[in-house]
């Protein structure tokens, strides 16, 4: 027999929905959530699936990501503080989530995964700007795939960036200047070749 | 580390996708020439084409399911927070229980030897008492007593307690 039947009335049943209900932690109601999810859950399974090149991890640490959001009390409610802040949460959350999957199995550090690791073969629905930017990429340490999609790709500033990734605000424009100009000289080299065998 | 003056103009541009239509030309001029803007022109050119294309590839879930899940989990939470209460009465009775008697017996072990003989007896009497068992098919009353009655007890208070945790877990 369970406990909640020995005490007659006081949790049972809806009793302890209100009892959830009434600890107020949910951030949003359904309808505002779905209509935020339809709006962010895309932007951050790109994000993940770029910086992780996993698809299927990615899949799970998104829906982790937005289980969190919901359950946590001290989420940003988009009433109050505004779509880009959840926005921002929801990233952090993955961001701590990916950096702690990276932890758990191999590795200390972010910065002590080997680059194997992460050389994930990208499969399926690839398009010609992917095709172009996943080796580059591959080659990128984590870090610097973190900060280099969070720029470049959703447009976030240094401060926001700091805000997601838990770096420091002034360290993020010397890490972000390296990580381009590393890419940039990657992307560049792998343009060359492909123009020196078009015919003149 | 070199920052390009011309940075954060061509940043906005990037960011509104208004490069090079918006440009003005010295800006463009500028690009051709700026190791540092033209960097940030490729990689941005890249990473927006990327983002596009991953975006197109998504599948997400259904919203539902997130905040079914995300109900299941605050329900745990609450349960488990209300429920750790009557995990420690639970502890603390087993432990009140063992130190009495515990107690209990040191007491009456210290009182007389009575206890101390019937122990000692008590593996020979028994063996005693299941041959006659065996032969006649009759157990001894005051074997049973003292030897039958604790056994179906412990067995007793250990299969409830079996039972109450296995129920308590579901």
């Amino acid at each position: 027999m369970s406990w909640e039947f020995a005490l007659p009335g006081a949790l049972a049943g809806g009793a302890l929905d209100a009892a959830v209900d009434r600890r107020g932690d949910a951030p949003m109601d359904s309808e505002a959530f779905a209509a935020f999810y339809e709006r962010s859950a895309r932007p951050l399974w790109a994000y993940v699936v770029r910086v992780s090149s996993d698809p299927a991890l990615a899949e799970d640490l998104m829906q982790e990501s937005y289980v969190r959001f919901l359950c946590a009390p001290k989420a940003p409610s988009l009433a109050v503080d505004g779509e880009s802040a959840a926005r921002l949460y929801l990233f952090r959350i993955a961001t701590n989530l990916l950096r702690d999957y990276w932890r758990r199995p191999r590795a200390a550090s972010i910065e002590e995964v080997p680059e194997e690791f992460f050389a994930v073969s990208d499969s399926a629905g690839q398009s010609d700007s992917q095709i172009m930017l996943g080796p580059a990429l591959r080659q990128m340490k984590p870090r610097e795939r973190q900060l280099l999609w969070l720029a470049h790709a959703e447009g976030y500033s240094h401060r926001e960036i700091a805000e997601v990734t838990g770096l420091a605000s002034a360290s993020i424009r010397l890490l972000l200047f390296r990580a381009r100009r590393k890419i940039a000289a990657l992307l560049r080299a792998q343009k060359e070749p492909a123009g020196k065998e078009l015919p003149s | 580390m070199n920052s390009c003056p011309h940075e954060t103009e061509l940043r906005d541009h990037l960011a509104h996708g208004q490069w090079p239509a918006a440009a003005t030309p010295e800006l463009c001029a500028h690009v051709e020439a700026c190791r540092s803007c033209a960097d940030l022109v490729l990689v941005a050119a890249a990473f927006q084409k990327a983002r596009a294309g991953t975006i197109a590839a998504a599948r997400p879930v259904a919203p539902g399911v997130l905040l079914w899940r995300a109900q299941l989990r605050r329900r745990n939470a609450v349960v488990e927070h209300v429920t750790r209460p009557l995990l420690n009465a639970h502890i603390f009775a087993l432990a009140f229980t063992l130190v009495v008697g515990l107690g209990f017996v040191v007491f009456e072990a210290l009182r007389n030897d009575a206890w101390r003989t019937w122990l000692e007896q008590l593996p020979q009497s028994a063996v005693t008492q299941w041959d006659a068992f065996r032969t006649t098919g009759t157990i001894d009353p005051t074997w049973s007593l003292t030897v039958v009655l604790p056994v179906l007890a412990t067995l007793f208070l250990i299969g409830a307690v079996a039972v109450y945790l296995a129920t308590d877990r579901q």
